[in-house]
């Protein structure tokens, strides 16, 4: 009957908005709450292309789309520098004032008045003006919309944008470029949502601004967290959940003056009951990595390579009133490991920040192969062949320890959309050697029996050596190890230890910060010593220990 | 000048009522991580006791806001220890908890109308007054706005600086894991944020009742407008909170000097963002 | 032996059902009504299904229309939400089968108008005000004068009252926006000035900048082009703000009464002119009526969907005069044009026009002592 095919159409419609908006706070941990106003830009584009121009389907849809890609870009652009709970003042505010415009706009949006005698679609001469001939359409486009979500979300980009939900900053350590993301995923989702939009105005063909409110953004949040973040597949069933259940309450008999009240308080209450069952969601994060291919060609992970030499000259950073970095001169040669010592503050970290472009420094410069990096922003410069790990490690917890190295792989075809689309069996095929690549790192560092497991459930030794494995996955040439052997006991420490010297002995350029003095002795060529952001010397570790001097500062 | 002058003083009015707003929801969602979303419904639900206490009740109006902030705590404590609570064991992340919240605000919001009605409540309040400060006039319950935020802001400093719970409270919202670390009950101390954030609620929400009259539906502006002075406030930071509830204040009253009201709150939206692209952390640096 | 017991009750309903169809009565009359039961504005909700209870058991306590007992299914649009409304008339539509339903807010009306045309499906609007709802359908009738006359009314009393800056604060909506542009041509031909036309989101409770800006304005009577609950409000704030201007708006319920308390004296407003009294005797008894079962006195809401439901039953004795399938949206309106003088509970006839629209006279009101006192009617052309 009718009504029934009315509730599918409005679960196809709420499965577009939902699983676009899992892409972007799932997926992308975007906590944009705009989504209504995107799905009201489409619903107005489309009604004013349609009802004045009196264009055809798809036109009015496709016009739509493109209208709120931009939206979803301006979104993005204030996204870019702000992120978690203050990104939601920035969605809100475009929400407030899209509403605001839909209402105040009149010649253009019909103001409070909405617009209605919006033109029905027409397909082959047919006019889709029941649910009953409306809803193959609607299932199709949704169909259409989960299969571009899912593409996205099962992509190596899929996977980046996870790691970047995760940690922004070791995502580009691992040679991502967020902003590009970002802005993509932000325009995908605006999209999606618009196509939505588009539906719903030539279905109902009447629309309002109250029909775009952020309750509606919401309700969609809502299905998208019952059903599970990170699973678009969870993002169907929480928005069909989600818009059968309040229906179903109506077939229960209650007196009419407090009913619909009753209902929606039922509904609250489910809605916790159903959040208490499955507090993860409903359905888990899906992971994006095949762990079950056996991939056959496992290539050296260190295999002889000719790297060069990065040099920071003169390098000066200050914070405020306080100097990090005072002309630094720092050499790391092929072939060797170079240490960094000295205190806590010494300015160890963000000597290695200023190498790789984290942070700018106020005076001096850096070169790799003779080459000036400046203004270059961190993932060219991994891409370029330096690579850094961090002191808190920044695992991508949520991702298995496969997926944390394949993340870091470089030239990745996956993490461009254009090829994910329009060539998906290349990145296919180039994901399949990349698995062996990452499973090779992972022998490597001694961790393939647990790469199918979530990062956070790692031991601390195994989370060290998982970071070590990110950070050569990334193939760079100058490798940068914050701590790596911090903490760890000393058997471990003797396993790992050779790691760094096999690295080196193939050809790398390495430098290591540690506090661990033995450490030092025993893995480094030379060892340079920081206090108060200068290079107060520079030699082997053993005459460096000898050095009375530097023995009264640090080596008691 | 003298729509400025007023602007201003309706300004500073709302921004102490959105400064109590933020204040109540910034303490809660600062110690202890929850976007209190429900805080919305038991603030309504406040208000109500208030109303039942003065208007059904006959008892005086001070009554009434004994009420009402006993109800807020009450509520508080309640809503953390039957729902937050469970769903802090269980590991949920903190997105699951927030649709918690929201159905816990639509099972109160709709149980309001339910039990109550859909009229507006009213109390019966003694003829308000009328100040005058130069052309620009303000009733006796606006002032009373401005006295309440200034009462709790220098009751709530002091619980903060001087007493053992004030200090664990400041360092839970610094750092939770640390808090853990050296000692400190948290989940204790969260409950007694969450009745504490409830308790100072209930204040706005009961003048509120006074000057407007109040409604099951009066919580979903509050918990918004509480949400958003303590983001641009920054979070974690109760002096933000305040000072986030002023701005906010402020800009949607003169905001609207030149500028046709239809734009109210597009005009506060828009410069609260600009804030935020220069300060991306808020106001005063709160928690990252 | 039981194989043919169940064959012979088998063809007795199959013959209660042919019976049944042949004759073209249904068991019960659904009248099926789509209100806010939920959400912000539910109290419109709670007087307006108040009102259509009341009539269906009034009706079905002297048996019903054509004999057959009345049913109201009435649903919820959550307030005035689009989405809400065509998923609850595709309910009543498919589940209920209604052919009549009862219809509120302009955007949910207006998204349930196709649905009605194609369905053949009569709608009556008794509380809704927006200009767009006339024609909206084929099928739509309205025994709820339209804001932009009820406005044009209190204009008119403004003006004759001597005044000529006129400041407005209003509704930010269709209704709202409606009167004011229906207004400010009317005042300034009639040599006015509108000094400050400020706007409030319907569901706003804080209009202390507007209000603040309407003072400055300096006007000589302030519009209050909005319904309730804001209207109580607004007359409560601008009098407790010092603002000694006549007053004149196009609503005044209990509720906003309730709000504005003692401030609410000397208030002037236009509306359908109701007004219980023993010169209009149906008029009483319904709010008696009303009064008995819902300890409140009756809102005009509540009387037009009160009435609504009585001019359905005259529809429905009508159009089954006729004979044939007369549950049919284009039967039923025939059968209200055939007569299109109406009992209106207000007391007196009420007349639709061609455009669907009830013609009411309306009145000036002036609150007194607490009371909403008649003053005269107010003619609009």
């Amino acid at each position: 009957m009718d009504y029934i095919l009315h509730v599918l159409v409005m679960v196809a419609l709420f499965a577009i908005l939902a699983t676009s908006f899992n892409l972007l706070i799932g997926y992308s941990g975007l906590f944009a709450l705009s989504h209504a106003a995107f799905f009201g830009i489409g619903a107005y584009a489309t009604a004013i292309v349609a009802l004045k121009l009196g264009l055809p389907f798809p036109i009015p849809l496709l016009m739509g789309l493109a209208v709120t890609a931009v939206a979803g870009v301006v979104v993005a652009l204030p996204a870019l520098r702000i992120s978690g709970d203050y990104l939601v003042i920035v969605s809100l505010a475009l929400q407030v004032i899209v509403i605001a415009v839909m209402l105040n706009w009149t010649g253009l949006t019909g103001g409070t008045d909405g617009i209605r005698g919006i033109p029905r679609i027409q397909i082959l001469g047919a006019s889709l003006d029941t649910a009953a001939k409306f809803l193959p359409l609607a299932v199709i486009v949704a169909a259409l919309c989960y299969w571009g979500s899912w593409r996205v979300g099962a992509s190596p980009f899929g996977r980046a944008l996870k790691a970047m939900r995760e940690n922004e900053a070791a995502a580009q350590a691992a040679g991502k470029n967020i902003v590009a993301m970002k802005l993509a995923v932000f325009a995908i989702a605006a999209a999606l949502a618009s196509v939505a939009g588009s539906l719903y105005a030539q279905y109902v063909t009447f629309i309002s601004a109250d029909s775009f409110t952020l309750e509606l953004t919401i309700y969609v949040l809502a299905m998208v967290i019952l059903g599970g973040t990170g699973n678009l597949a969870g993002s169907l069933v929480g928005a069909a959940l989600l818009v059968v259940l309040p229906e179903l309450l109506k077939f229960v008999d209650l007196p009419p003056d407090i009913a619909d009240k009753l209902r929606q308080l039922f509904y609250g209450v489910l809605l916790i009951v159903m959040l208490r069952l499955r507090p993860q969601g409903l359905l888990p994060e899906s992971a994006s990595a095949h762990h079950y291919l056996a991939p056959a060609v496992r290539p050296r992970v260190d295999r002889p390579i000719a790297a060069a030499a990065l040099e920071g000259r003169g390098l000066e950073k200050r914070f405020g009133g306080i100097v990090a970095v005072s002309k630094l001169d720092l050499a790391l040669a092929p072939g060797r490991i170079t240490g960094l010592i000295g205190p806590n503050g010494a300015g160890k970290t963000t000597a290695f920040n200023l190498l790789t472009g984290f942070i700018e420094p106020d005076a001096g410069e850096v070169a790799y192969r003779g080459r000036l990096l400046k203004g270059l922003k961190p993932h060219r410069i991994v891409r370029l062949g330096i690579a850094r790990s961090f002191q808190d490690l920044k695992l991508f917890t949520r991702l298995t320890v496969l997926e944390n190295v394949l993340v870091a792989l470089p030239r990745q075809r996956g993490d461009h959309l254009a090829y994910v689309y329009f060539t998906p069996w290349a990145v296919a095929s180039e994901e399949r050697a990349n698995l062996g690549r990452a499973m090779a790192i992972l022998e490597f560092v001694g961790l393939q029996q647990r790469a199918a497991e979530p990062a956070a459930d790692l031991s601390y030794a195994e989370e060290k050596l998982l970071a070590v494995a990110r950070l050569l996955a990334t193939d760079a040439e100058v490798l940068l190890f914050d701590e790596p052997l911090s903490g760890l006991a000393p058997n471990t420490l003797r396993e790992m230890q050779p790691i760094f010297r096999r690295l080196a002995d193939s050809g790398r350029t390495l430098a290591i910060i540690e506090h661990n003095l033995d450490v030092i002795r025993e893995l480094c060529d030379t060892a340079v010593f920081l206090d108060e952001g200068r290079k107060l010397a520079q030699d082997t570790p053993e005459r460096l220990m000898q050095d009375p001097v530097l023995a009264e500062r640090y080596f008691k | 000048m003298d729509l400025v002058l007023q602007l201003l003083v309706n300004g500073l009015v709302n921004g102490s009522h959105y400064a109590l707003l933020g204040l109540s929801f910034g303490l809660i969602f600062g110690t202890t991580r929850i976007t209190h979303f429900a805080y919305g419904s038991l603030y309504a639900l406040s208000a109500y006791a208030c109303w039942w206490v003065t208007a059904k009740l006959g008892l005086p109006l001070v009554a009434g806001f004994a009420a009402g902030i006993a109800a807020g705590a009450a509520a508080g404590l309640l809503s953390y220890g039957l729902l937050y609570r469970p769903f802090e064991r269980a590991g949920s992340p903190p997105l699951v908890i927030l649709i918690a919240s929201l159905g816990l605000f639509i099972v109160v919001e709709n149980a309001i109308g339910i039990v109550f009605g859909t009229d507006t409540k009213v109390v019966p309040s003694p003829p308000a007054s009328l100040f005058l400060v130069g052309p620009a006039a303000f009733t006796s319950v606006q002032l009373a706005q401005l006295g309440a935020l200034v009462v709790i802001v220098l009751g709530l400093w002091l619980f903060l600086s001087q007493t053992r719970f004030g200090r664990a409270v400041r360092a839970q919202t610094d750092n939770p894991e640390m808090a853990t670390i050296i000692g400190i009950d948290t989940v204790r101390l969260s409950a007694l944020v969450f009745a504490l954030g409830s308790a100072i609620a209930a204040v706005p929400a009961c003048l509120i009742l006074v000057k407007d009259g109040g409604t099951a539906y009066m919580g979903f502006l509050a918990v918004f407008m509480g949400f958003v002075a303590v983001v641009v406030g920054g979070i974690g930071s109760l002096r933000g909170a305040v000072a986030g509830g002023y701005a906010l204040g402020l800009v949607e009253s003169l905001g609207l000097w030149k500028i046709p009201s239809e734009w109210q709150s597009t005009i506060a939206f828009v410069v609260l963002f600009m804030v935020l692209l220069f300060r991306p952390q808020g106001l005063f640096a709160g928690r990252q | 032996m039981k194989k043919l017991l169940l064959g012979i009750v088998a063809l007795a309903l199959a013959g209660g059902v042919v019976a049944q169809s042949a004759a073209g009565d249904p068991k019960v009359y659904k009248i099926g009504a789509i209100l806010a039961m939920s959400g912000q504005a539910s109290w419109y909700g709670t007087v307006m299904s108040q009102g259509i209870k009341q009539a269906v058991e009034e009706i079905n306590a002297k048996g019903g229309v054509n004999a057959i007992p009345l049913e109201a299914v009435i649903d919820d649009h959550k307030s005035g939400n689009a989405q809400e409304g065509v998923s609850a008339m595709n309910r009543l539509l498919s589940i209920h089968g209604v052919k009549i339903v009862l219809t509120s807010f302009s955007a949910p009306t207006l998204a349930i108008a196709p649905l009605a045309d194609q369905n053949q499906v009569l709608l009556l609007n008794g509380g809704g005000v927006s200009n767009n709802l006339v024609g909206a359908s084929k099928y739509i009738f309205h025994n709820r004068s339209l804001a932009a006359d009820l406005g044009r009314a209190a204009a008119l009393h403004a003006q004759s009252m001597g005044a000529k800056r006129m400041a407005v604060l209003h509704w930010k909506n269709d209704a709202g926006d409606n009167i004011v542009r229906a207004v400010q041509p009317m005042w300034e031909k009639g040599g006015g000035s509108i000094v400050a036309v400020e706007a409030v989101p319907q569901g706003a409770t804080n209009m202390d900048t507007q209000i603040a800006k309407v003072r400055s304005a300096n006007p000589d009577i302030v519009a209050l082009w909005m319904f309730a609950p804001e209207v109580g409000i607004a007359v409560k704030r601008l009098r407790e703000l010092g603002m000694k201007q006549p007053l004149i708006g196009v609503e005044y319920t209990a509720n906003d009464a309730k709000i504005a308390g003692e401030h609410g004296e000397g208030y002037l407003f236009i509306n359908d002119y109701f007004q219980p009294s023993a010169e209009f005797p149906w008029s009483q008894q319904f709010a008696q009526g009303y009064e008995r079962r819902y300890n409140a006195k009756p809102e005009f809401y509540a009387a037009n969907y009160y009435e609504a439901v009585y001019v359905v039953a005259e529809l429905l004795r009508r159009a089954r005069a006729q004979g044939g399938d007369y549950l049919n949206g284009e039967v039923l309106k025939k059968a209200l044009y055939s007569n299109p003088k109406f009992d209106s509970v207000y007391g007196g006839q009420m007349v639709f026009q061609p455009n669907g629209v009830a013609f009411k006279r309306v009145g000036l009101f002036k609150v007194e002592g607490g009371q909403n006192k008649f003053q005269k009617y107010i003619e609009v052309r």
